[in-house]
């Protein structure tokens, strides 16, 4: 598995000229990267919607992920795969089905309308970045709830039987022994959520309208028939960079004290 | 020297089974292809493995950049026919991807319209009196508009920019077509062969085509499936006549104009790869699909125009503008970058 980013590390290296890459090694590539004026912005766009991707499927995925570790046998069982299929199906057919139920005429305005709700059809749904927000949150969800399910878990249920008896009510049962215990699934949840609405091209592609444009789709465009590989493993780089640092910051903060080991 | 065991005899003796499988697995001959949907329907393959005894695969590619990127990514190895724009073959000949067609195989390319027999009056598909590409399907980019929500009926592609239809156009996701239409539409008249200053001034006009713009799409299906769940009026038609069919078949109430400062054309073709490993079955192929029976198919089942029967709805009229290979297609892939990142 080194050998490959080893490769592209070595690419972002090179350069292209009339068409060629040229194997000479050299810095131009990350030069561009920081000088010219579209990269950057658009670098820092997607970290932040990758943030508020992340920061919106713990907000929801959080309170759904201990509903479940509240369920007991075969309801608990259908809940939590009710919640794990989605990861089975196809990526792309999910982005069309959320395509048809947020457009103009798509099936989430055709219900608003039909209920009385709206008079008009809602046109921001779609096509721009809310819809990649909206879509990407819908997406990743489960990659969320999964690893703070699990954490959940496996807090020993006599825990909180201690925490009622010594007088405590279900917040201060939350904030003592069920948020330190479960913080480190909540966070690993979160940074697998970053990482992959980080690098994402589809989803931005096909709901994203005119501003859709994200990083991801920059590196794609590079290894087409700009045939600029060189450029698009620099960007590439930066990108495993980042979402590196990031991996390495939850892991840092789920080992602080008072978090499950 | 003990004899040989029955064990060791059995051993060699299933080893050699093993061989010989493998040497018949091998005897029958496998064509690769990669081609646009379409041009290697199911049937078509099945009759032509029926015919020859050959194993046919075949891959599809989306968009140009998928084709390059497959052919010379793996430097001509993975597939031994491929199908190819005639605006983009000039770029595999010179890295040494495409190599020539021997003519004496494909008899049926004698049979073809008028047009198109004459393969030296085809533009791009012949270098130093090689033939590389064997012409297949055309069709022109026109744009497709939504009867009941655009009129009068428009005739040119500045259309696209009235802002009287904002937010209901859709557009192609491709550098290349993008800055060309433009400059067509600027009455530029080598729209292929743009100048630094050119490409500046059609960037900013691209920037406020895209402020008008719903969104972008990558296939004719795509167009589609945003046309019926949203409201759309205009649509730059990339995939011409077979985008206008397809629609059309679905109920949609459109209809297709070919501008009048010229449509963008495309001419497809199929090119032997530098790695075929069995040319004369990749020539068989073509001359299997140049026959009027499956050319003539190939209209009916797409919509888009065919080298063997002449094509209905295209018409006399008709400015066409062929695709030829663009000025510097990685400085038009930056710029179109640009445009895109410039709509936030």
């Amino acid at each position: 598995m080194a050998l490959p980013l080893a490769g592209f590390l070595a690419y972002s290296f090179f350069r292209v000229e009339g068409g060629a890459i040229v194997h000479e090694p050299g810095l131009a590539n990350y030069a561009r990267f920081f000088g010219e004026g579209v990269f950057l912005p658009v670098f820092a766009r997607t970290c932040l919607l990758a943030a508020e991707v992340a920061a919106i499927t713990l907000l929801i995925g959080y309170p759904v992920a201990i509903w479940l570790a509240t369920l007991e046998g075969q309801r608990k069982l259908a809940m939590t795969l009710a919640f794990a299929v989605p990861l089975l199906m196809s990526y792309i057919i999910k982005i069309y089905a959320i395509r048809a139920i947020l457009g103009g005429q798509g099936w989430l305005n055709r219900l608003l309308l039909w209920s009385g709700l709206t008079t008009a059809p809602i046109e921001a749904l779609l096509f721009n970045l809310t819809a990649v927000l909206i879509t990407l949150s819908a997406l990743l969800l489960p990659f969320t709830i999964l690893p703070i399910f699990v954490a959940l878990e496996r807090i020993p249920r006599n825990l909180y039987e201690a925490s009622a008896d010594l007088g405590g009510t279900a917040w201060t049962t939350f904030r003592h022994v069920v948020w330190p215990l479960s913080r480190s699934g909540a966070l690993i949840g979160a940074s697998f959520t970053f990482v992959l609405a980080m690098g994402d091209f589809v989803t931005p592609q096909m709901v994203g309208g005119m501003s859709g444009i994200t990083f991801g789709r920059i590196v794609y465009s590079q290894f087409g028939l700009a045939f600029n590989w060189p450029f698009g493993a620099a960007l590439s780089v930066v990108l495993t960079l980042v979402v590196l640092a990031v991996l390495w910051l939850a892991a840092v903060f789920g080992r602080l004290p008072g978090a499950a080991r | 020297m003990p004899s040989p065991t029955r064990r060791t005899l059995l051993a060699a003796a299933a080893a050699l089974g093993l061989l010989g499988g493998i040497g018949t697995a091998s005897a029958a001959e496998e064509l690769r292809i990669l081609a646009w949907q379409g041009y290697a329907d199911d049937d078509w393959v099945a009759e032509f493995e029926k015919e020859t005894g050959a194993k046919v695969s075949v891959v599809y590619a989306q968009t140009d950049d998928e084709i390059w990127s497959k052919i010379k990514g793996s430097e001509g190895e993975d597939f031994d026919l491929f199908a190819v724009n005639t605006s983009e073959l000039q770029r595999y000949i010179d890295a040494g991807l495409a190599v020539p067609h021997d003519l004496s195989k494909i008899p049926n390319q004698a049979k073809t319209l008028p047009q198109f027999r004459d393969l030296s009056q085809v533009r791009g598909v012949t270098r130093d009196g090689k033939v590389y590409g064997i012409p297949f399907a055309f069709d022109s980019i026109g744009l497709i508009y939504d009867t009941t929500k655009v009129s009068p009926p428009p005739d040119s592609m500045s259309v696209l920019w009235d802002p009287k239809y904002k937010g209901k156009i859709l557009l192609y996701d491709a550098s290349a077509h993008n800055f060309s239409f433009a400059a067509l539409a600027e009455g530029i008249e080598t729209p292929f062969n743009l100048t630094d200053a050119q490409l500046q001034e059609l960037k900013a006009k691209l920037i406020e085509l895209q402020k008008n713009a719903l969104s972008y799409y990558q296939s004719a299906d795509e167009a589609l499936q945003i046309y019926n769940s949203n409201d759309v009026a205009l649509i730059f038609a990339n995939f011409g006549q077979q985008q206008l069919k397809a629609m059309k078949d679905a109920g949609a109430p459109i209809a297709y104009v070919v501008p009048k400062e010229g449509a963008l054309a495309w001419l497809d073709t199929w090119a032997l790869s530098k790695g075929a490993k069995n040319p004369d079955l990749a020539e068989k192929w073509v001359n299997f699909v140049v026959q009027e029976k499956i050319s003539d198919a190939l209209t009916k089942r797409n919509g888009f125009g065919n080298t063997v029967t002449p094509l209905a709805s295209a018409g006399g009229n008709d400015k066409l503008v062929y695709l030829l290979p663009v000025e510097d297609f990685q400085k038009r892939s930056d710029l179109w970058n640009e445009v895109k990142a410039a709509a936030q």
